[in-house]
């Protein structure tokens, strides 16, 4: 289980809203429930992430 | 020198006169806005000429010793603006020393300043339509000249894909007049040319319904289909007889072999720019089958229809209002941006996601011209319009099965699930002609033409000298 470096409190997974590509979405992530960091999972930002990324390429 | 093509003697059809301001009235005093070249309209050679704005609107204008003085408009109106549009943009000094014989003897060179994003190929020079607008000025069935072999053919996309030229559009003529279409997609496709689009009319597609899915099997990857509107009568004054019905019918088949269409209307002003609302309206109907809309306000080369003075011209910010009166404001203005990788006076683009309801997704960035360019351009809108236009699986048609459940776009799954899906383009390119041309444009041009053993950009392949009296 990860635990936040800062505050030593493990992560929770937590639906959380975030901002990327000029778009918001919601997202199930593991977060601090004291500072509120999050942990974005290296198979999230090398899946959907960079899928979102490569449909909103532009012209 | 290339051989030129010199328009034939057609009877003309009815082009409604745009509202010039001709008059020079002192609030309309020239104001120059930019030196380019251009070439003389009549014989064809390069002369030098200027934009200048004469109250809200963009004229080019040239002077050649032998024929006279030339205007044509090439933006009407202040929304959007000019200056906005193309800021950003440092256009390079397009002057004689730097291009020595452009437009005349090219074959891309050094002085070209972009690389090719689509590569036109004509597969035939025969059609069977007559119609008084055609760029490629075809031929009929019979008097056409003679189809390049299969051979010849391979060989073109063999070095095209060795260059990393990977989307081709066949083009003519009208392919489908060819029975052995199939096998030269699949040429192109094993030669390594990743992306195939059909140019064509869709009456093959229309009236044979297992047609689509042998272009499909073969290889193509989508189709660009001529769709000049929502009513037999436009079809009747530019193509010379009704063709909604068939066109309606290609696209039913494309859909059932899973093959996106852009309908591509040519617009005329005062035979269809009244149209433009109804056929975006049409074209999101029939998402996700039809990918988007494609215009091209007509312009003056190969085949067209003559009439007295300055030609009728919609431009682009013309089209742009258009779009937005007519769609009665579900589409707007600012829903578009001119491409990074043409000029930006020659085209726009808006890119959205069609969800139920009739509600649509914007997804267009309003940053793409105001970064300096990064020479990767033409892969970016190669890769923008294979994933916007191809149709990856079977979806739903909105409508077809009753009331479809609105996705949560707000969810990183059901928004890249529904993009993917219905993934809408509205896309526009002002192709320049003999009256038109700027040669600092026709540089940034990515469509080009391979034409007899040359590589040359769209509008100067096609270039046409003005019937002369």
């Amino acid at each position: 289980m990860w635990k936040c470096n800062a505050c030593n409190e493990p992560l929770v997974v937590m639906k959380t809203q975030f901002s990327y590509m000029d778009r918001s979405f919601t997202h199930e992530v593991e977060r601090c429930p004291k500072c509120g960091k999050v942990n974005i999972p290296l198979e999230l930002a090398e899946g959907r992430m960079a899928e979102v990324e490569e449909q909103l390429e532009d012209k | 020198m290339r051989p030129r093509m010199r328009g034939p003697a057609i009877p003309p059809i009815e082009v409604e006169q745009p509202k010039m301001k001709i008059a020079v009235t002192p609030q309309q005093k020239a104001q120059r806005v930019r030196k380019t070249l251009s070439v003389c309209p009549v014989c064809l050679k390069r002369i030098d000429a200027e934009v200048v704005k004469r109250g809200d609107d963009y004229y080019i204008e040239k002077r050649c010793p032998d024929h006279g003085r030339f205007r044509a408009v090439v933006w009407r109106g202040d929304a959007p603006s000019y200056e906005e549009w193309g800021a950003g943009y440092a256009p390079p000094a397009a002057d004689k020393n730097s291009l020595p014989a452009c437009p005349d003897g090219c074959g891309l060179c050094e002085g070209h300043l972009q690389k090719t994003c689509c590569a036109l190929v004509e597969v035939t020079t025969r059609c069977d339509l007559g119609c008084p607008v055609c760029f490629a000025q075809s031929g009929s069935c019979e008097e056409g000249g003679e189809d390049p072999t299969i051979t010849e053919l391979r060989d073109i996309f063999n070095r095209l894909a060795t260059a990393g030229n990977t989307f081709v559009q066949l083009s003519g003529g009208e392919p489908t007049i060819r029975d052995d279409l199939p096998e030269i997609i699949a040429a192109a496709k094993e030669a390594g040319c990743e992306t195939i689009q059909l140019n064509t009319n869709g009456i093959r597609l229309g009236r044979d319904p297992q047609y689509a899915g042998e272009l499909r099997e073969a290889g193509l990857s989508f189709v660009f289909m001529q769709f000049d509107g929502t009513e037999d009568g436009i079809y009747e004054k530019l193509r010379g007889r009704p063709l909604l019905d068939v066109k309606k019918a290609a696209i039913a088949n494309c859909s059932r072999a899973l093959l996106g269409v852009t309908l591509v209307p040519t617009l005329v002003p005062g035979v269809n720019s009244h149209n433009i609302g109804e056929i975006i309206s049409f074209a999101i109907a029939g998402s996700p089958a039809v990918r988007g809309v494609h215009f091209q306000p007509i312009s003056y080369f190969g085949r067209y229809p003559r009439s007295e003075g300055e030609p009728g011209r919609i431009t682009l910010p013309e089209l742009l209002r258009d779009i937005e009166f007519q769609t009665k404001g579900k589409l707007k203005v600012k829903d578009f941006a001119p491409s990074s990788c043409d000029h930006p006076y020659c085209g726009f683009h808006g890119d959205f996601a069609i969800l139920p309801n009739d509600m649509i997704l914007r997804l267009t960035k309003k940053n793409a011209s105001c970064c300096p360019p990064t020479g990767d351009e033409h892969l970016k809108n190669r890769r923008f319009v294979s994933r916007r236009w191809n149709r990856e699986s079977a979806t739903e048609e909105i409508g077809a099965t009753g009331a479809e459940s609105e996705p949560d776009m707000n969810d990183m799954g059901a928004f890249l699930s529904r993009i993917k899906s219905h993934g809408f383009t509205i896309t526009a390119m002002a192709f320049q002609d003999a009256y038109t041309l700027d040669i600092e444009r026709l540089r940034r041009c990515s469509l080009h033409v391979i034409k007899d053993g040359k590589t040359l950009p769209f509008c100067s392949a096609y270039l046409t000298a003005l019937p002369y009296n």
